[in-house]
C-alpha cells in the first residue's frame, strides 16, 4: 500500500494528466458561463453544456478573441488541480470561437476596437517606392499565392532580390508565425545588412475560419509598427481581414498584390525609350543651332563686302551718268557760244552785203567825223579789198538819225 | 522612420530612372551649353544602357531566410 500526502497526491495526478493530455492535440468545446478577469490579468469562466461544467483559468495575455457569456469556444490547455484549492481546471493556453456567427462577432468588436485605436487610419498610410529593389516576401512556400506572386513579378519585373519567409498561413500558431516573419524582416532591414523596399504579406482565398489569423490582433498591431512599408493581399474574400486594413497597401489578390508592387518592364522600357530619344533630339537640336550660328557668323563678312561692292558699284554709276549729263551741258553751252561767237562774225555782216571801211592805217571807220575829201579808203567786201578815195562827205542829220533809232 | 542608407555596389532604379528623368527635363527647358550638354547626354546614355540592361537582363533572385527560433 502506498499512502500519498495531499500535495504528493495532487502532484501524482497532475502529472498522470499532464502526461495522457496533448495539449497540441486535444481541446475541450463548450458554452462560455461566468466570464469575469480579476486584476486585470486573470481570467476565469466556466466551461459547459447540458451535463458537466469545467473551470478555465487563463492570464489575459493568452486570451486573444473576444469571450463573452454564452459564446461557443473551444479552449486548449492542460488540465490540472490547483494544490491550494484542490480546484480542478484546465489552465488554457488558447481559446478559439466556434462558429461562423461568433467569428464574425469577435471580428466585428475587434476591428471597432483597433479602428478607433487609430490603427487603420489612412492618414498614416505609406506609398511604396515606384521601382523596389529588395522586399520581404511572408508567405507559405508551398502555397498558390506564392506561385502567383512569383510568376507575375516574373513577368514584370527584373532584378528584383526577394527574401522569402516561410510561415504557416492558417491554423494553430500561424499568427504567431506571421508576427516573428514580420519582426524578423524589419530587424533584418534595420541592421542595414538587407534593406527592403517593401514588406509583401500573401496568401490565397479561404474561408473566415481559415483566415482568422490575419484577423489576429497580433498581426494588425506588427503591420501597423513595421518600419517597412506593407503590401498586404489575401486572394478572394468578400470581406477585407484586418492585416489588410492595418496595411499601407493593399492588393485583392496575390497576383494584383504583385502587380501593385513593380511596374510592367514594357512600359519603363518605352519610358525608357521615349527619354533618351528626347534627350537625343534635343541635343542634335542644339547641336544644329550652334552649327547655324557658326555658319551665320562665316557668311557675314562676305556679305559685308558684297553689299559694300555694290554701293560701290552704284555710286560708279551715278558719277559716270553725272559726268555724261555734265559733259552734254558743257558742250550745248560751247555750241551756244559758237554760235553766238559766228552770228557776231563781221563776215557774216560782209556776206549778206555790207562792206567795212578802213582808213590807211588799218582804224575801221565807223563815223563821218575826222573824214576829209580826197582821203585815200580800204573798203573791204567778202571775197576782198578795194582801194578808193572820198569824193564828198555828207552828215547825216542828227535828230534825224536819233528818230530813226 | 529610420533614413535610407543608400546601398553600394548596386544599381538603384529607382534613382537612376529620377536622374535620366532630371536629364531630359535639363535638355527640355532649351538648355544651350552644348560643353554641359554633351556631358549630360552621355550620362543619360550611360543610365539608359544600364537601366535597359537590367530591365532585359537581369534575374529576380529569391533567397529563403531561414527561421531563427530563438527570436522572439
Amino acid at each position: 500500500m502506498t499512502v500519498f500526502s495531499v500535495t504528493d497526491f495532487i502532484a501524482h495526478i497532475n502529472d498522470v494528466l499532464a502526461r495522457s493530455w496533448d495539449a497540441e492535440e486535444l481541446c475541450v468545446e463548450g458554452e462560455v458561463s461566468g466570464f469575469r478577469v480579476s486584476q486585470g490579468q486573470w481570467v476565469n469562466f466556466d466551461l459547459k453544456d447540458d451535463q458537466g461544467l469545467v473551470n478555465i483559468f487563463m492570464t489575459v495575455w493568452q486570451l486573444r478573441v473576444p469571450v463573452e457569456d454564452g459564446m461557443k469556444v473551444r479552449v486548449f490547455g492542460t488540465p490540472r488541480i490547483y494544490p491550494k484549492f484542490g480546484k480542478f481546471s484546465i489552465t488554457a493556453n488558447r481559446v478559439e470561437l466556434v462558429g461562423e456567427g461568433a467569428l464574425k462577432k469577435a471580428l466585428a468588436a475587434l476591428k471597432a476596437r483597433l479602428e478607433a485605436e487609430g490603427l487603420f487610419d489612412p492618414s498614416r498610410k505609406r506609398a511604396l517606392p515606384v521601382f523596389p529593389n529588395r522586399i520581404a516576401l511572408i508567405a507559405s512556400r508551398e502555397s498558390a499565392a506564392y506561385g502567383d506572386f512569383i510568376r507575375i513579378i516574373n513577368e514584370r519585373w527584373r532584378g528584383l532580390e526577394i527574401h522569402t519567409y516561410h510561415v504557416k498561413v492558417q491554423g494553430m500558431g500561424a499568427d504567431e508565425d506571421i508576427v516573428k516573419a514580420i519582426q524578423a524582416a524589419n530587424a533584418r532591414s534595420a541592421s542595414g545588412s538587407d534593406e527592403y523596399d517593401a514588406l509583401v504579406i500573401t496568401r490565397g482565398g479561404g474561408s473566415l475560419e481559415e483566415m482568422m489569423a490575419f484577423n489576429s490582433e497580433l498581426i494588425v498591431r506588427a503591420i501597423h509598427s513595421s518600419k517597412i512599408p506593407t503590401l498586404v493581399g489575401i486572394g478572394h474574400e468578400r470581406d477585407l481581414s484586418l492585416a489588410e486594413l492595418a496595411a499601407d497597401v493593399r492588393g485583392s489578390t496575390p497576383t494584383d498584390c504583385a502587380r501593385r508592387l513593380v511596374p510592367d518592364r514594357i512600359d519603363v522600357l518605352r519610358d525608357l525609350a521615349h527619354h533618351t530619344e528626347k534627350i537625343e533630339n534635343q541635343l542634335l537640336e542644339t547641336i544644329s543651332s550652334k552649327k547655324e550660328l557658326i555658319k551665320r557668323a562665316l557668311r557675314a563678312p562676305a556679305l559685308w563686302l558684297s553689299v559694300q561692292r555694290q554701293q560701290l558699284e552704284q555710286l560708279a554709276s551715278r558719277a559716270e551718268s553725272n559726268v555724261q549729263q555734265w559733259l552734254k551741258t558743257l558742250s550745248d553751252r560751247l555750241r551756244n557760244h559758237v554760235r553766238l561767237l559766228a552770228s557776231l562774225d563781221p563776215k557774216g555782216v560782209l556776206n549778206r552785203g555790207y562792206a567795212i571801211l578802213r582808213s590807211t592805217s588799218g582804224k575801221t571807220l565807223t563815223s563821218v567825223a575826222g573824214l576829209s575829201v580826197g582821203q585815200p579808203i580800204t573798203i573791204v567786201l567778202r571775197d576782198g579789198e578795194a582801194d578808193a578815195r572820198l569824193e564828198q562827205i555828207r552828215q547825216a542829220n542828227k535828230a534825224k538819225q536819233q528818230k530813226l533809232l | 522612420m529610420p533614413e535610407k542608407k543608400p546601398k553600394k555596389s548596386e544599381l538603384d532604379v529607382a534613382k537612376s530612372f529620377a536622374e535620366l528623368e532630371s536629364i531630359a527635363e535639363w535638355f527640355e527647358q532649351g538648355e544651350s551649353d552644348l560643353d554641359v550638354g554633351l556631358k549630360k547626354y552621355e550620362r543619360a546614355m550611360e543610365l539608359a544602357e544600364v537601366l535597359r540592361e537590367r530591365l532585359e537582363h537581369a534575374e529576380n533572385k529569391i533567397t529563403e531566410i531561414q527561421k531563427k527560433h530563438s527570436n522572439s
